[in-house]
């Protein structure tokens, strides 16, 4: 076994696992905070999880692979998710997608390029009076307009 | 000194609630950061001295936004506001706890009884007598149970879970510590989605501060945050992803009141259900039981949300009818058409006509039209809605939310999209039709969940297949 | 009569025996069935099959399918069979014209994203998709071209199996194998709705976590998941059943054929060892029956320097005689012997034993047993009077802590270690005792509540501080002793056991165990309630393995653990016959059922029985005959189906001895390592053309039918039988049936056994008698066999074996998965392509110190001998403790090995030898010597 320096990527994924090894959920909590800390999930994380645990690491493939905020790529430098659902539809919500994304020049679900920006879905903020809603590198934005997340 | 309440809710701050409450403290005001009432239009709402403005956009201009008395404010005045009762008017951590001590001592049976008087059903969607699964519970012997709180709100149109977690956190502490005691419970859990990072925030502060009060000893709260998945909202699935497991689907039996959690029994409620528990409690059964109509006892959180003027939270007895609330408290579309269709209950319920529009908001009336009351949302849509393309979107949001594990929601829900795609492409479309009228009754019929099981009422009624 | 072809669906309910009956209608056919039971299981026992995919009698009810819909009267919708429960009075209905219109609709989804390639697909008949579209009337998929798998690739990297995701009908019965069955949890599903997918945790299957137990295979309804065998040679026609020849599991099998041809080899639910269950040896590793190595002609020489002769059976038998009885007439009756094969059935192993006593009139016969588990008969034998385990393997789902010692379940007695594995995810506890962090200790799914990595040789004082706590914290279970044991032997042991000696404190250091570890160890085994031991090849093999064993057993009876389900003291045997092979009397000093050869009664019968005289004077014993033969005492030896050259330790003395004899009869399958040393070789038979029966580590009497004819012209009994009448003492058996109603009628635990019993009822556990007419799972339920539990004082004697200066660490041996014993089998598999070599396992600590980097050769010297393999740097084994295993010849392992061995029995201590290791640059002297001999015996053989 390789020894790990204090204060590596493989050191903090451990002390991650290690502090939501007692919890409920607790390896969805660490992949999460894996998320927060690293922008998305490793297969080297993942192996780390899945010792911390005591699970297979097929087993944390299938639980990061049906969660969607657990992602395996990275997002673009800024992040844009627009609101699919029924309240936003009502007031815009897929033309305003769809005009977004031809500012960008990307689809949905896409990174750019350059990884300046990536667009992403999500279905309800629980801003549903005010949409349509969006997040802008997890700032809430109701009301949305093309302006409001592009600028 | 002056008084400025000041929302700090997702909404009110997105729109600039924190940049008022500095500049109203520089301005010398003593600054009190409470909840929301839930009118959304109106926000960013404040409250300077007990006169309300909204939406504030500018502090110098305040008279343009002058509501009026606080208390004196007809969409407040007017509801019935059992569970909201205090979110907006407090700030959240300013808590008293002597009443639930006090209602802590009570026998669990006494408690239980009190439920069952009051003819509390879940607010999460089924509408199953509360009372049935608390008493399983209780009855069911292990060494460990537990009381789950069901805060993944995905469905669109829905917030009330959201607005009572930010707002008044300690009304869900003590629904759970009430049923804690009633159950015998020794653990709660709250299972919140990702995208109420505030909730998430405002909620951990009030377990702390409930601890710190050592309102935790016997029964301790953890708040776990979800990754999203919107299924993880069915209860199973949200106990496989407890378990941290991938959150596919459990068959039932057995029902997780008496193996849920770990295999122990579990008393799984939706926040607003938990949260209605303290004024049955304070008011008595019976009293709670007065409101409503028939089996739909009560309020109802209703959220009025879509293209209406003034979408907001509003509690009040089940009863009302759909257009009373979009027209009366709505004040019509926010575009100023007409109401094209209205979804009633999330992306799993009806999308409503016009025609039905008058069915009083119950249980029985709605699901006499094959419709649902669901966690309350109503989404409302103006003419140009093409409710083929809704018929779509409902098959697309099974398709992607699907946990995958049954085979008519797996494959059925892609099937369904693109049948609904090759009828937009055709002619005729009978043909297209055909399939899909027998897709949703193989959906509905053989899912293993309410998810595939659902997904053909918004389809059905989208399409007008009956 | 059991039917395992019956797929019922779900699982029977545990404990069904005692629950509550519960009768309802299906159909309006009546049912009466335990509470718990599925509506589809109760259906399926009055015969009304209903339709399913996900649903399999081997897995937990799933629900996923949907096709299993049924009605129930009063209740609203459509109701799962397969996970809905039977209730009192129920009333359903499995069948109309909802319904099925319904299971239509749901199998036109799945054949909207499944190829249509019925007629070319490996599965075409076997192929429960197939079956389903037909049973609920398929005749349109309406559906037009849209999203699919049909491109997914196949994934071809397992040797044995192939995995065609594009036929995968997302039912997830492979990852319910793996986690269930098989408890490795390799494969989940990937993704989520129309994306789901059946995934490893790594790229393919062969580089993920799948240990290639095969039971996904088996468990795939459709040919996504499927045989390469299958694939082939397409879907069998017949089946034979039979039981696996490698570990002492000895798991059941259908042999599914075409012809002659095995096609697969599939566990047998009906299997009481395995139910339905197996490793990646029995199900795959079969394949070097029809090896090109393989010999298949009888070959003499008078020297072993010259070239071999094919010749015919008859010339090669008369020959041996011709030898055999040359060398008796010079150098006397005793000049002679043999030895037993523990691979070999019971009927082979006794015609052996009977030509040597009989026909060669000597004693001189040993088994390979000697050298693994003769310290079990032989302890268990002091301590309870029977030298078998005491439990059956289905008694660890009653144990509430199992105490794992010298043992590595998961990589020598897999499917066993998945029932292991089951009990402890459901909560029993687990002690691991062994010098390395074997995979039970950690790893998913399962934790040891201790590892005490004691260091090789120190079994006994750990065993012995384990005594001094429950003696001295008064863990003791009076009220079993005083009804139970011998008291006067119970006082003298606890006596013994008080002494300070004993003490954790005491012996921590020697152990290398802290004692606080130990105190809590010995605590939760004796408060357990149920605590089963289970041990292995690091117990006995050690010179004080006699000892060990009857520590142990104090241990159990002093804390009441024995005679009941989830208790006892549990040998897990190596080879699958190493029972067996004791049974039969293949001992020196033993008739069969270990009695004694002293007893002359006892001799009479067989006297009478056999027409001869036997001697009362045990035998040599195989070092005895080692050493003998290098003294130019003893001269000729047959041996049958055993490779003393590679698995016999101090390999120099072992080619010494087998050198300087004048006639060494080989009977085996390969040309073997001992066979370069022979002038007689015979053709052995593989299982698949054995007739006959084994018996496994839980006294198991398993029947094994031959599947093809012998492909040596001669079933492995006659020849041996051939060679008596050639030597002068008649034997007339007509078929191995006749052998087991011989040893029968001389073995009263056998006393009712016969092959008629064995097809009848299964298999069979002895003790077998009128009082126990279908066998006996658990032993001394009552009273111990030998009337009172005799406690026996366990001394410890330290091995001679020490680290000192010029040797400073002590290298430990054993095995791995994929490989068996000296890997004659399956080094001639695909199972090479886990493993091709033996490897060196080294500490990090130890490899840095001698500049020993992961990968490199390295030399390990011991005062026997030296040899050069590769390294690999682990925390696997703990400071001062390296490891190997013993699979492949060219290693030589045995090299090193020394030839100290247990007091009493003589078993080699293979666990225990110091060496010292460093880095090397070329093979071992010895090693080159192989090489030579290697080419030199190759160039013998006739030429085909
Ligand atoms: C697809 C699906 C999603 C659901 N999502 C939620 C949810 O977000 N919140 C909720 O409280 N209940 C949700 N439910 C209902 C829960 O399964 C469950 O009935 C509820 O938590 C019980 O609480 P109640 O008795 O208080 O209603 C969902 C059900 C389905 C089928
Ligand atoms: S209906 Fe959909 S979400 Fe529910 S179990 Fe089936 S696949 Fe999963
Ligand atoms: S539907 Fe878009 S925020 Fe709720």
């Amino acid at each position: 076994m390789a020894t790990v320096e204090p204060g590596s990527d493989e050191t903090r994924v451990r002390d991650i696992a290690m502090s939501r090894l007692d919890h409920i959920g607790g390896t969805i909590a660490a992949l999460s905070d894996i998320v927060q800390t690293f922008g998305h999930i490793e297969r080297r994380h993942m192996e780390i999880v899945a010792d911390v645990f005591n699970l297979t690491v097929a087993e944390i493939r299938g639980i990061v692979s049906f969660y969607s905020d657990l992602r395996t790529e990275p997002t673009g430098k800024r992040h844009i998710r627009i609101c699919q659902a029924e309240a936003c539809q009502s007031v815009g919500g897929r033309e305003l997608t769809a005009a977004t994304a031809s500012r960008l020049g990307i689809s949905l679900g896409e990174t750019a390029a350059d990884g300046s920006v990536s667009l992403e879905a999500v279905y309800c903020l629980g801003l549903c009076t005010s949409g349509p809603s969006a997040t802008v590198d997890g700032r809430a934005v109701p009301y949305a307009t093309v302006e409001a997340l592009i600028e | 000194m002056s008084v400025a309440r000041v929302p700090r809710e997702t909404l009110a701050v997105a729109l600039g609630a924190d940049e008022l409450a500095s500049e109203l403290a520089r301005a010398g005001h003593e600054v009190v950061r409470t909840g929301s009432y839930g009118l959304c239009w109106a926000e960013p709402m404040i409250d300077i001295d007990g006169i309300a403005y909204g939406p504030v956009t500018d502090l110098a201009d305040l008279e343009a936004a002058r509501l009026g008395p606080v208390d004196a404010l007809p969409d407040l005045l007017q509801q019935e506001r059992r569970v909201f009762d205090r979110c907006g008017r407090t700030d959240p951590f300013d808590y008293d706890p002597a009443w639930l001590r006090s209602q802590l001592e009570r026998e669990p049976v006494e408690i239980i009884g009190e439920i069952e008087a009051s003819g509390l059903r879940g607010r999460g969607g089924a509408g199953f007598p509360a009372h049935i699964k608390w008493r399983t519970v209780h009855e069911t012997p292990a060494d460990e149970k537990y009381v789950i709180v069901n805060a993944d709100e995905g469905d669109s149109g829905t917030f009330a879970d959201r607005l009572i977690m930010e707002g008044d956190p300690f009304r869900l502490i003590e629904g759970m510590l009430l049923a804690g005691r009633a159950v015998g419970a020794g653990k709660g859990i709250v299972y919140l989605r990702s995208e109420y990072p505030l909730a998430a925030e405002v909620f951990a502060r009030a377990i702390d501060s409930a601890r710190d009060m050592g309102l935790l000893d016997r029964f301790d709260i953890e708040l776990f945050v979800g990754a999203g998945a919107y299924i993880c909202g069915e209860e199973t699935s949200l106990l496989e992803s407890l378990e941290g497991k991938r959150g596919e689907i459990r068959a039932k039996p057995p029902v997780p009141a008496v193996a849920g959690l770990f295999g122990k029994p579990t008393l799984v409620h939706n926040v607003i259900t938990l949260c209605a528990v303290p004024d049955i409690l304070e008011r008595g059964g019976a009293d709670y039981a007065a409101l409503g109509v028939g089996a739909s006892t009560g309020t109802m959180t209703f959220q009025l949300a879509g293209n209406v003027k003034k979408g907001a939270l509003i509690e009040l007895p089940f009863g009302i009818s759909l257009r009373a609330l979009i027209e009366d408290w709505g004040g019509g579309t926010r575009s100023g058409r007409p109401v094209g269709a209205v979804q009633v209950g999330g992306p799993l319920g009806a999308y409503l006509k016009d025609a039905e529009l008058d069915t009083p908001m119950t249980y029985e009336a709605l699901a006499a039209i094959g419709a649902g009351v669901g966690h309350g949302g109503i989404v409302v849509f103006d003419e140009t809605v093409d409710l083929v393309l809704q018929a779509h979107y409902a098959f697309a949001f099974c398709a992607h939310e699907s946990c995958g594990k049954c085979t008519p929601c797996r494959i059925g829900a892609v099937r369904g999209k693109e049948t609904v795609e090759a009828f937009m492409a055709s002619a005729q479309g009978d043909d297209e039709l055909a399939i899909i009228r027998d897709l949703c009754d193989v959906m509905e019929q053989a899912s293993l969940c309410q998810m595939g099981g659902m997904t053909p009422i918004p389809v059905r009624s989208a399409l007008g297949l009956k | 009569m059991r039917n395992g072809d019956v797929d019922f669906g779900t699982p029977a309910v545990p404990g069904e025996e005692r629950a509550r009956r519960v009768s309802l209608t299906v159909d309006g056919h009546r049912v009466t069935v335990p509470e718990g039971t599925s509506i589809m299981r109760a259906a399926t026992q009055v015969g009304i099959p209903v339709p399913k995919l996900c649903a399999t009698d081997s897995l937990q009810a799933f629900g996923s399918c949907r096709l299993c819909l049924v009605e129930i009267e009063g209740r609203r919708g459509l109701h799962a069979s397969c996970t809905e429960p039977v209730q009192e009075g129920m009333a359903v209905q499995t069948q109309n014209d909802h319904i099925a219109d319904i299971r239509r609709g749901v199998m036109e989804l799945y054949i909207s994203d499944h190829p249509l390639d019925c007629l070319t697909c490996s599965a075409n008949g076997d192929c429960e998709l197939q079956d389903m579209a037909g049973a609920v009337g398929l005749r349109e998929v309406r559906y037009q071209d849209g999203e699919d798998h049909l491109d997914a690739d196949t994934d071809a990297s397992n040797p044995y199996f192939s995995f065609d995701p594009s036929k995968c009908i997302v039912c997830s019965r492979c990852v319910r194998a793996c986690d269930e069955v098989q408890g490795t949890f390799a494969l989940t599903i990937d993704g989520r709705g129309f994306g789901a997918s059946v995934k490893t945790g790594a790229d393919d299957f062969f580089s993920s976590e799948c240990v290639s137990c095969g039971a996904c295979v088996q468990a795939c309804p459709t040919a996504t998941l499927m045989e390469k065998s299958v694939i082939d040679h397409g879907v069998p026609d017949r089946v034979v059943k039979t039981t696996c020849a490698y570990c002492g599991v000895g798991c059941s099998f259908k042999a599914e054929l075409k012809g002659d041809q095995v096609v697969r080899m599939t566990p047998d639910k009906d299997g009481f060892a395995n139910h339905g269950h197996s490793c990646v040896k029995g199900r795959f590793a079969w394949g070097y029956a029809n090896h090109r190595e393989r010999m298949l002609e009888p070959m003499i020489r008078d020297r072993i320097d010259e070239p071999w002769r094919a010749v015919s059976w008859d010339e090669a038998i008369d020959y041996a005689a011709q030898r055999l009885k040359a060398i008796q007439a010079e150098h006397g009756t005793d000049s002679i012997g043999g030895i037993t094969s523990s691979r070999c059935t019971n009927e082979e192993v006794w015609v052996v034993m009977k030509m040597i006593r009989a026909a060669f009139g000597t004693n001189n016969v040993d088994t390979c047993a000697r050298v693994c588990h003769s310290p079990t008969g032989y302890g268990l034998k002091q301590t309870f009077g029977t030298s078998a385990g005491t439990q059956n393997f289905d008694s660890v789902a009653h144990a509430d802590l199992m105490m794992v010692i010298g043992a590595n379940p998961t990589e020598g007695h897999p499917v066993f270690a998945s029932q292991m594995k089951r009990r402890l995810r459901q909560g029993a506890k687990l002690i691991v005792a062994d010098p390395r962090r074997i995979a039970l200790v950690r790893s998913p799914h399962v934790e040891a509540e201790h590892h005490l990595p004691l260091l090789p040789g120190t079994n006994v004082p750990l065993m012995n501080a384990f005594a001094h706590v429950v003696v001295t914290e008064d863990l003791v279970d009076h009220d079993f002793v005083r009804e139970r044991c011998d008291l006067a032997s119970f006082e003298e042991w606890v006596a013994f056991a008080a002494r300070e000696e004993n003490s954790p404190e005491h012996v921590a250091e020697e152990i290398g165990v802290p004692a606080g570890d130990i105190r809590a160890a010995a605590r939760l085994y004796a408060n357990a309630g149920n605590a089963a031991i289970y041990y292995g090849l690091g117990v006995t093999e050690h010179s004080q393995g006699s000892t060990m064993v009857m520590a142990m057993a104090n241990l159990a009876m002093a804390t009441g653990n024995i005679g009941r389900p989830g208790v006892g003291v549990n040998p897990l045997r190596g080879q699958n016959n190493v029972q067996g092979a004791c049974d039969m009397g293949s001992f020196p000093h033993e008739l069969s059922g270990n009695r004694p050869i002293g007893d002359d009664a006892l001799r009479g019968q067989f006297e009478n029985a056999w027409g001869v005289e036997i001697g009362e004077e045990p035998g040599f014993r195989i070092p005895n005959m080692l050493n003998a033969a290098c003294a130019g005492e003893f001269k000729a030896m047959f041996i049958q189906g055993e490779d003393l050259a590679q698995s016999d330790p101090n390999t120099q003395h072992v080619e010494e001895a087998l050198a300087s004899m004048e006639c060494v009869i080989v009977q085996d399958l390969f040309l073997n390592e001992t066979a370069k040393f022979a002038h007689v070789f015979l053709p052995g038979t593989s299982f698949l053309e054995k007739d006959g029966t084994f018996t496994n580590a839980e006294r198991r009497i398993n029947r094994v039918r031959p599947v093809m004819a012998p492909k040596t012209g001669m079933e492995e009994w006659k020849v041996a039988q051939a060679l008596a009448n050639a030597l002068g003492y008649p034997m007339q058996y007509g078929s191995a049936s006749e052998i087991m109603d011989e040893i029968a009628s001389l073995t009263p635990t056998f006393a009712n056994v016969s092959f008629d019993l064995l097809d009848r009822v299964g298999s069979v556990q002895w003790p077998c008698t009128d009082d126990a007419p279908t066998g006996t799972p658990i032993m001394h339920r009552e009273t111990f066999v030998r009337g009172k539990g005799m406690f026996v004082l366990t001394d410890y004697q330290p091995t001679e074996e020490r680290a000192n200066r010029k040797f400073p660490l002590l290298l430990t041996t054993g095995r791995i998965l994929t490989q068996y014993n000296v890997g004659a089998q399956t080094r001639r598999t695909d199972n090479v392509d886990w493993l091709n070599e033996d490897v060196l396992e080294i500490h990090p600590a130890d490899a840095e110190l001698r500049g020993v980097r992961e990968g490199d050769w390295v030399a390990v010297t011991s005062r026997m001998g030296e040899i050069s393999l590769r390294a690999t740097v682990t925390e696997r084994v703990v400071p001062g403790v390296v490891y190997t295993t013993f699979h492949h010849p060219d290693t030589g392992t045995n090299v090193v090995t020394t030839d100290l061995s247990d007091w009493a029995t003589n078993c080699p201590e293979y666990k225990v030898t110091a060496v010292e290791v460093r880095p090397a640059n070329h093979r071992s002297s010895w090693q080159e010597t192989f090489g030579v001999r290697l080419e030199e015996q190759t160039g013998l053989l006739p030429q085909t």
